[in-house]
């Protein structure tokens, strides 16, 4: 017995050997290797790159990835308020914006090998269309896709419309291959895979984790000398790991990372904190319909007690501008003569005084999504400052689909009081902004405040109609419509967020869109 | 003998019958709208009506039930609703990954769990029993999704001599031919002799092993040390000892052999405990498992993929505690 | 009245023996210094809002401008995000971990007791009904069960505890019908039923008080898992709300702010550490001392 053990003993030992000299050898493989490596850029973010490979139906975070596999007819430069060609070179609209005329950019080649053609662009269009699944209501006003010839396509609208920004739509507008489409199943591009004409191939997809794209050779708009040969996006949630993992150069971009990391990464000469803006915008609804936020003196009176310099300084980091209104300043519609509230205690108690509002009413719910920090410090100081008013808050962070499944229940007393809300526009746009979170609803989806003002209604239609001809007018009537939200409070307007995407110093040509929020286009980046 | 298995793999299928009902009746009652989920973000009404529709939950609740087992017993878990695919071939994919990491853990929580447990046995009630003991406390009471954080920032942030998480490193995966075998890296790669991608997945693999095997350490070095502790003082020790075979001998040959038994139970249900780990731990070292998974279920509550996790579990329990309940049986000390 | 004596018969040396394992108990260093330790961390739990120096950061202010303070003088554990005094809401965390957990192992005892006893002493439909159904429950990893509780019931503290306790009570079930069977067959219950006692009566009069010192025993080993449990679902998301300190959640909460603030993952996770430590230690002594093979050898 001890001699077998002995022996198992001196077994251990020789394995610990050999794997030893299989160390080593790895090393020196590894470092012969680097000489010739192509170069990735590895992009980590916080949630899945991808969930629904389909570009007619994926709407929940691929968005980098899929700008980066397929395109759109144009693209929306945010920062300078104006739209790019891009597979499309150039567009018309007559009729009164009824008709719109794209031309299609020519050579340019989808990843199997098949052309671009007017047909391919009626096909996808369509294809999203009619699946009806993720975004593809932007194409709502479109009756009838016309092939004018093999680079023109003509869109008949049933009523007046921005086509040219839906087709710059960050999601549900992209151009697939019909051949690779058509050749396959329904599900087949769901199952992971991909036919786009963009810079880059999907290569490798693992459910939920990450995402290999390989540089496509035959891209259109051809390839600098210094360029990605690999760009991989992937899921890590820590954001201390992501942290580290930029600082070490182990990664090339992040995002989200804390506000207290950023401004320590400031001063790292290895990194760069990209800060831009953004067009999301954090906000706050009330439950209008259910006392006492029924009251409009209450709600203004939970204005006033908002500390909104502290949020935007500590919740957010500093990383957001105070809102001024429903609109994000980055959006066309935002007005900068809007009223802006302030933190007044005192006034918030007279204003309750005034609301007859009882000292021993019950406890306010207040829900947020618990993954969002940023929420979750702003909900612990509103909390706090409330109570110095005499109103007590429980909080409550949930995921976000059991939070908006609460605040869609059937009996008013089982919602929520007090609501966080992130919103961000679909395309640039402020009716369908302003629509989705305070239109009269049948049935509650957004419009979390349970606002419901006809004379609200009508100025925001009007504002939409006017928006192609006079647009003048429009901005004045989208003024008047939040200026009305202001007074009757049903929301408070908190900040505008800041994107911040963080990148290694290795990796270059990164602009910002906040049209496209946090999504780096590779082709435009390279290695130093 | 086969008496006893066929009524214990019988009981099983019923506790398993029971396991499914009773998971259905718990995710349906979940509060979450599914169809709403399906659609995703920027749902409108009637997208969500024609989920609603599409994932038959307009149905009664008898009928999808009937459906749901209907699918079960064709090996169907139904769709994610997340990711629109089929929970069952995402748990395949994910299965290998968590897998490696529970035999890993318990391996190592095995061996160093006897190790523990022989000597705090031998050395009973003096300082290194009492370490031991401590130690072997301490290792079951330590919060693993905090000292999985811990350790990643002293290995990778401060000494950078690990990774910090998932299972290759970027450039090993992108540039090597990766072995898929049986999806285990570190098997796979041994058995095609590749050295690049097992020297680069045993460094990934070691601290999220470490962190998971402290709790069967812990459970096992208890064990083995109580069940030591009875064994010593049975009478033919005293004999072995009185015929003057040295202290070693008779703890590693006699003594360990006999308190294997009550050691068996003990991983078994270190196992079962390590897999539920792996829940807190994979999202932390972004191990591409079934824990990693179900973490984000959870998170956006998507109903099929939690049940299909909890189904899973459930069945790798029932196994576990019949592989348990076998290894008691043949026992010769239990069956006499 | 005849039944009455025979049970004050059961009861009398066990009391003996109860004394008994405090001495032997208090034998062993490891144990005692952890009974030590479970006084000191009771009476925390009961004086935490005296003992914290700036109690109103437990429930009440936040104070942004002093975030994320390294541990000195005036905030001897560092502050949080918010500004808050880490020391002060690590104190009152212990009453929160403590009561949660006590009350967690109470409401399983309170349904596992009685249905264990329940399934020992009756019919054998009544005993396989009970145990298959405690089978299910037990096939279902505990975490996951709790998740998915915790999921339907909403993210609270009340509802992890519950989540808890109805993943925790089948352990108790299997305790008690076990003795409870090897009760059935005692004098005492025979004699109880022979003179016409009616079954409930026999069950509650007779078997649980019987069988109650084993599973007080389990129950008070298990106090450090459950503490641990409610810690994780805190963590995940699903437990104690902000501003609640409880430990879970403030370490949850740390790791956005691990780098640039390590003591404030530190000392909620030592704190855990600790508490559950003791409890464990406390468990693994009674274990030994009740263990009649291992008892007098001590």
């Amino acid at each position: 017995m001890r001699e077998k053990m002995l022996s198992n003993v001196k077994g251990i030992s020789s394995l610990f050997t050999i794997l030893a000299i299989a160390g080593l050898l790895v090393c020196f493989s590894v470092a012969a290797a680097t000489a010739a490596e192509p170069k990735v850029a590895l992009y980590i973010q916080d949630t899945e790159p991808i969930l629904d490979w389909d570009p007619s139906v994926e709407s929940g975070g691929g968005m980098l990835v899929l700008n980066n596999v397929y395109e759109t007819l144009l693209r929306y430069d945010a920062t300078q308020k104006k739209i790019i060609p891009l597979l499309a070179t150039s567009y018309t609209q007559s009729n009164y914006g009824m008709t719109w005329t794209f031309k299609i950019r020519k050579g340019v080649r989808f990843h199997d090998g098949s052309k671009l053609d007017a047909k391919a662009v009626k096909f996808s269009i369509e294809r999203t269309m009619k699946l009806g699944k993720g975004m593809s209501y932007i194409w709502a006003p479109v009756t009838k896709i016309t092939v004018v010839n093999k680079y023109t396509v003509k869109f008949d609208l049933e009523w007046p419309a921005p086509l040219d920004l839906i087709a710059t739509s960050n999601y549900a507008a992209f151009i697939m291959s019909p051949k690779a489409v058509k050749s396959h199943n329904q599900d087949w591009l769901s199952q992971g895979n991909a036919v786009g004409t963009g810079p880059y191939v999907l290569q490798k997809s693992t459910m939920g984790e990450e995402v290999i794209l390989r540089a496509f050779d035959d891209y259109w708009n051809g390839w600098g000398e210094k360029r990605y040969d690999f760009a991989v996006v992937k899921k890590i949630v820590e954001s201390s790991s992501r942290r580290q993992m930029i600082e070490k150069g182990d990664a090339s971009a992040t995002v989200y990372l804390p506000a207290e990391d950023l401004d320590q990464m400031k001063s790292n000469p290895n990194v760069i904190v990209n800060v831009g803006p953004s067009l999301e915008n954090t906000s706050i609804m009330f439950n209008t319909q259910r006392a006492p936020l029924d009251n409009k003196l209450v709600r203004q009176a939970f204005a006033y007690a908002f500390p909104y310099k502290k949020v935007v300084k500590y919740a957010a980091g500093g990383y957001a501008i105070k809102a001024r209104g429903a609109l994000p300043a980055q959006l066309w519609g935002h007005s900068k003569s809007l009223f802006q509230y302030s933190q007044d205690l005192e006034k918030a108690k007279q204003l309750l005084k005034q609301a007859n509002y009882s000292q021993n009413s019950r406890k306010l719910l207040f829900t947020y999504v618990s993954s969002m920090e940023a929420d979750k410090k702003m909900a612990e100081m509103y909390k706090s400052d409330l109570a110095k008013i005499g109103v007590e808050v429980e909080l409550r962070g949930m995921p976000w689909e059991s939070m908006w499944e609460l605040s869609k229940s059937r009996k008013v007393e089982d919602r929520q009081d007090i609501f966080a809300m992130l919103w961000w526009p679909d395309y640039c746009d402020p009716y369908s902004w302003l629509y989705n979170m305070f239109h009269s609803q049948k049935e509650i989806l957004y419009n979390l405040a349970y606002w419901s003002d006809p004379k609200f209604d009508k100025l925001i239609d009007d504002a939409n109609y006017e928006m192609m001809f006079k647009k003048k007018k429009s901005l004045a009537l989208y003024h008047e419509a939040q200026e009305m939200l202001l007074d009757e409070s049903p929301s408070i307007f908190v900040y505008d967020k800041k994107n911040t995407l963080v990148t290694h110093k290795s990796f270059k040509g990164f602009k910002d869109n906040p049209a496209y929020p946090n999504v780096v286009f590779f082709h435009e980046t390279y290695p130093e | 003998m086969r008496i006893f298995i066929i009524k214990r793999l019988l009981l099983g299928l019923l506790v398993l019958f029971g396991v499914i009902s009773v998971t259905f009746v718990i995710v349906r009652v979940i509060p979450s709208d599914p169809a709403a989920q399906w659609v995703g973000p920027r749902a409108t009404i009637e997208q969500i009506e024609a989920a609603r529709v599409e994932l038959g939950l307009n149905d009664s609740f008898f009928v999808q039930y009937g459906n749901f087992v209907a699918d079960l017993a064709q090996g169907d878990l139904g769709k994610s609703i997340r990711t629109h695919q089929p929970v069952m071939t995402e748990l395949k994919a994910f299965l290998p990954a968590t897998l490696e990491l529970v035999f890993l853990s318990t391996f190592i929580g095995v061996f160093l769990g006897l190790y523990l447990g022989v000597v705090s046995a031998r050395r009973k009630d003096q300082w290194v029993d009492h370490l031991c003991r401590f130690f072997s406390v301490a290792t079951v009471s330590i919060p693993a999704f905090w000292i999985g954080l811990l350790l990643q920032y002293v290995f990778y942030g401060t000494l950078d001599w690990l990774p910090l998480g998932e299972r290759l490193s970027m450039n090993v995966k992108l540039f090597h031919e990766i072995p898929d075998i049986t999806g285990m890296l570190l098997f796979d790669s041994l058995i095609t002799w590749n050295l690049v991608v097992f020297w680069d997945a045993l460094k990934h693999i070691l601290l999220p092993g470490f962190v998971m095997a402290l709790f069967p350490i812990g459970l096992v070095a208890r064990m083995t040390r109580s069940a030591l502790l009875e064994i010593l003082n049975e009478d033919y020790i005293k004999a072995a000892r009185s015929y003057g075979l040295s202290e070693r001998i008779i703890m590693w040959s006699y003594a360990l052999k006999n308190s294997l038994g009550p050691t068996a139970t003990v991983v078994t249900l270190a196992i079962g405990y390590t897999l539920v780990n792996t829940f807190l731990i994979e999202s932390i070292f972004s191990w591409p498992g079934i824990g990693n998974y179900i973490a984000s279920a959870v998170v956006s509550l998507d109903y099929p993929a939690i049940m299909g996790v909890t189904i899973f579990s459930a069945v790798s329990y029932v196994f576990l505690n019949l592989a348990a309940d076998m290894i008691i049986a043949l026992d010769p000390q239990v069956r006499t | 009245m005849n039944h009455q004596v025979i049970s004050w018969n059961a009861i009398a040396p066990r009391i003996k023996e109860f004394r008994e394992t405090v001495y032997l108990l208090k034998r062993n260093k490891l144990t005692r210094i952890a009974l030590l330790a479970i006084y000191a961390l009771i009476f925390i739990a009961i004086f935490a809002p005296w003992l914290a120096p700036h109690s109103t950061h437990i429930m009440m202010d936040t104070n942004p401008q002093d975030k994320l303070l390294a541990p000195c003088t005036q905030y001897l554990f560092g502050t949080d995000e918010l500004g808050r005094d880490i020391f002060s809401r690590v104190l009152y965390g212990t009453r929160i971990s403590l009561q949660t957990g006590l009350l967690a192992v109470g409401i399983s005892l309170l349904i596992g007791v009685p249905l264990g006893a329940i399934a020992g002493a009756s019919e054998w439909y009544v005993d396989e009904a009970i145990m298959r159904v405690t089978d299910i429950f037990l096939s279902f990893p505990g975490l996951l069960l709790a998740i998915a509780i915790a999921a339907i019931l909403g993210p609270s503290l009340q509802n992890a505890m519950l989540a808890i306790s109805i993943s925790w009570w089948p352990w108790y079930t299997r305790i008690v019908r076990g003795q409870a069977i090897s009760l059935r067959e005692r004098q005492f219950v025979k004699a109880a039923k022979a003179i016409g006692t009616p079954h409930y009566k026999i069950i509650f009069s007779h078997i649980i008080p019987n069988c109650i010192a084993p599973v007080i025993v389990q129950a008070s080993m298990d106090i450090g898992g459950v503490i641990l449990t409610i810690a994780a679902l805190s963590f995940l998301g699903l437990g104690a709300q902000p501003p609640t300190p409880e430990w879970g959640l403030m370490i949850s909460t740390s790791r956005t702010y691990f780098l640039s603030a390590w003591w404030y993952s530190f000392f909620p996770g030592m704190a855990i550490l600790i508490t559950v430590l003791v409890f464990n230690l406390l468990g693994d002594g009674l274990r030994e001392v009740l263990d009649p093979k291992t008892r007098k050898k001590q």
